[in-house]
């Protein structure tokens, strides 16, 4: 039996774009679980109905598993729940405007669950995060150093890490490759040989754009939602 | 040119003594120090001031930072809860002995130094306090080197010399894009790089009482790991006429911290 996991994130209070997600993975086979790797929030409208439908799901709704991402971490530190931090890379990158913009998006009663969000997820070998084991904040791509991601993997000693913060979709793929070093030391010299394991980074888009992954296969099939999906993935959903 | 590199100094007097005067012996002008001048040691003041007076360029380390911002790092800090015991007693005597003027340059010190394609740390590029330990993976002990954008990569902090020198290093990726159609592959080739780390001035854990440091050519590249006999003895006595753990001035005199070594290397303290 196939079995699938759906990941969204970026979906910013955008409740319109959550119900068509959940209207297409009605409509498709084995999936099991949503993950929704942060960004439930954003500036650009209120947030409230969108996390009152995560935390409170319908019937029928595909029970989603939340982390917290960029914009819940500038939210919650804001609001002081992250120490001494403030929202400085909000503010630094967007200005005060959008600071309060985003203050304004989501009511307070809902920022206890949010602080309650964990980082991400290891779910089988692989990695569940809004950025990577390095930050939230860390923007892997398709053009991301091969260096990085596999640090970024190793770090977790996962075989896969699935990444939102781009919001690109892509499929990278470690597949060979290697590295040789000599450790000096006061006991003399010992060589070391290391293969490059095979593993992936995958990103899961944004918004309407999600990714379905089966789970027996290591299959990804990148999606927008309301759209027909067959003909982009080929007839395999 | 020579140039001499020491670390974790630990207010251990007379062995920052006994390697500067190795150093001086040879004639080498330039040192650069890794941080750590105290913690653990008995003499936190007298070795700060001997790195003053000598005008050494430092950088920030651990426990120079910790004195400064306060015991605020994650469980990652000690290996166990015992050691962390010990280690706050320490960080508290170190705090009440220290001059505010001392307090103040420890607070001064950069979490790094740059010259040219060397860059100097004390922990890595991304923390003092993650350990860059000679058998870590290589790739992730490479991404240091290669994101903080130095050739060779200077470090100390786990107490251990070594020169790891990396190399033939190669990753083959494949792009899976999102119409499934655009399949690529390609290889990325490696650049060679170094790790020195220069041991331990103050506290030696590399199986031996002598203090360690390292000698950089920066023509040739090559690197010297030295080792230096000093008075273990004055320094053991001191730490327990101070009243720190005695267990201190036993691992030095020893040269080596039983079951007390980082076991996830690739942990970076979350402050």
């Amino acid at each position: 039996m196939i079995e699938r996991w759906a990941l969204v994130s970026g979906l910013r209070g955008d409740l319109e774009t959550y119900d068509l997600i959940q209207r297409d993975l009605k409509k498709t086979r084995g999936v099991t679980a949503l993950f929704v790797l942060g960004d439930l929030v954003g500036p650009e409208r209120n947030c409230d109905a969108l996390l009152d439908r995560l935390r409170n799901p319908h019937r029928g709704d595909l029970k989603p598993d939340c982390i917290y991402g960029w914009w819940e971490e500038q939210l919650l530190a804001e609001r002081g729940f992250r120490g001494e931090r403030k929202a400085d890379a909000l503010r630094l990158s967007q200005g005060e405007d959008a600071v309060s913009a985003l203050l304004n998006t989501v009511n307070p009663s809902h920022l206890k669950w949010l602080a309650s969000l964990q980082f991400g997820f290891i779910e089988l070998d692989c990695a569940l995060i809004h950025g990577s084991s390095s930050d939230v904040a860390d923007n892997l791509t398709s053009e991301t150093s091969p260096l990085i991601l596999l640090d970024r993997l190793t770090r977790l000693n996962v075989n896969r890490l699935f990444t939102a913060r781009s919001t690109k979709q892509f499929h990278l793929e470690l597949t060979g490759g290697g590295i040789k070093s000599q450790v000096k030391d006061l006991n003399g010299k010992r060589e070391q040989q290391q293969e490059v394991p095979k593993r992936s980074v995958i990103g899961i888009g944004a918004g309407v754009n999600y990714t379905l992954y089966d789970i027996g296969s290591d299959k990804t099939h990148f999606l927008t939602a309301g759209s027909e999906n067959k003909a982009k993935s080929k007839g395999f959903i | 040119m020579n140039h001499a590199i020491i670390s974790c100094l630990h207010a251990n007097l007379p062995a920052a003594e006994a390697v500067l005067n190795d150093i001086d012996r040879q004639g080498i002008d330039t040192i650069t120090c890794l941080g750590d001048l105290v913690g653990y040691g008995p003499q936190p003041n007298e070795v700060v001031e001997l790195i003053r007076k000598r005008g050494i360029a430092t950088c920030q380390g651990c426990w120079d930072e910790d004195i400064i911002d306060g015991l605020n790092a994650c469980e990652c800090s000690y290996p166990s809860q015992l050691a962390e015991r010990r280690g706050h007693l320490a960080h508290q005597w170190t705090d009440d002995q220290l001059t505010d003027e001392n307090k103040s340059f420890l607070a001064s010190l950069p979490t790094s130094l740059r010259r040219d394609r060397l860059l100097f740390v004390h922990g890595s590029p991304n923390s003092q306090h993650e350990y860059l330990l000679p058998d870590m993976d290589a790739f992730a002990a490479l991404e240091r080197v290669e994101t903080a954008g130095a050739d060779i990569l200077f470090c100390g902090h786990t107490h251990q010399p070594y020169v790891r020198e990396f190399r033939d290093g190669s990753i083959r990726v494949r792009l899976q894009n999102a119409d499934h159609a655009n399949d690529q592959g390609e290889e990325l080739t490696l650049p060679m790089r170094k790790i020195v780390n220069a041991g331990s001035v103050g506290e030696p854990r590399h199986g031996s009482t002598n203090a360690t440091y390292v000698i950089h050519n920066d023509a040739t590249d090559e690197v010297e790991i030295k080792e230096v006999a000093y008075d273990v003895g004055r320094t053991c006595q001191a730490i327990v006429e101070a009243g720190l753990p005695k267990v201190f001035a036993w691992r030095l005199s020893h040269g080596f911290e039983f079951a007390e070594q980082a076991e996830d290397a690739s942990h970076v303290c979350e402050r």
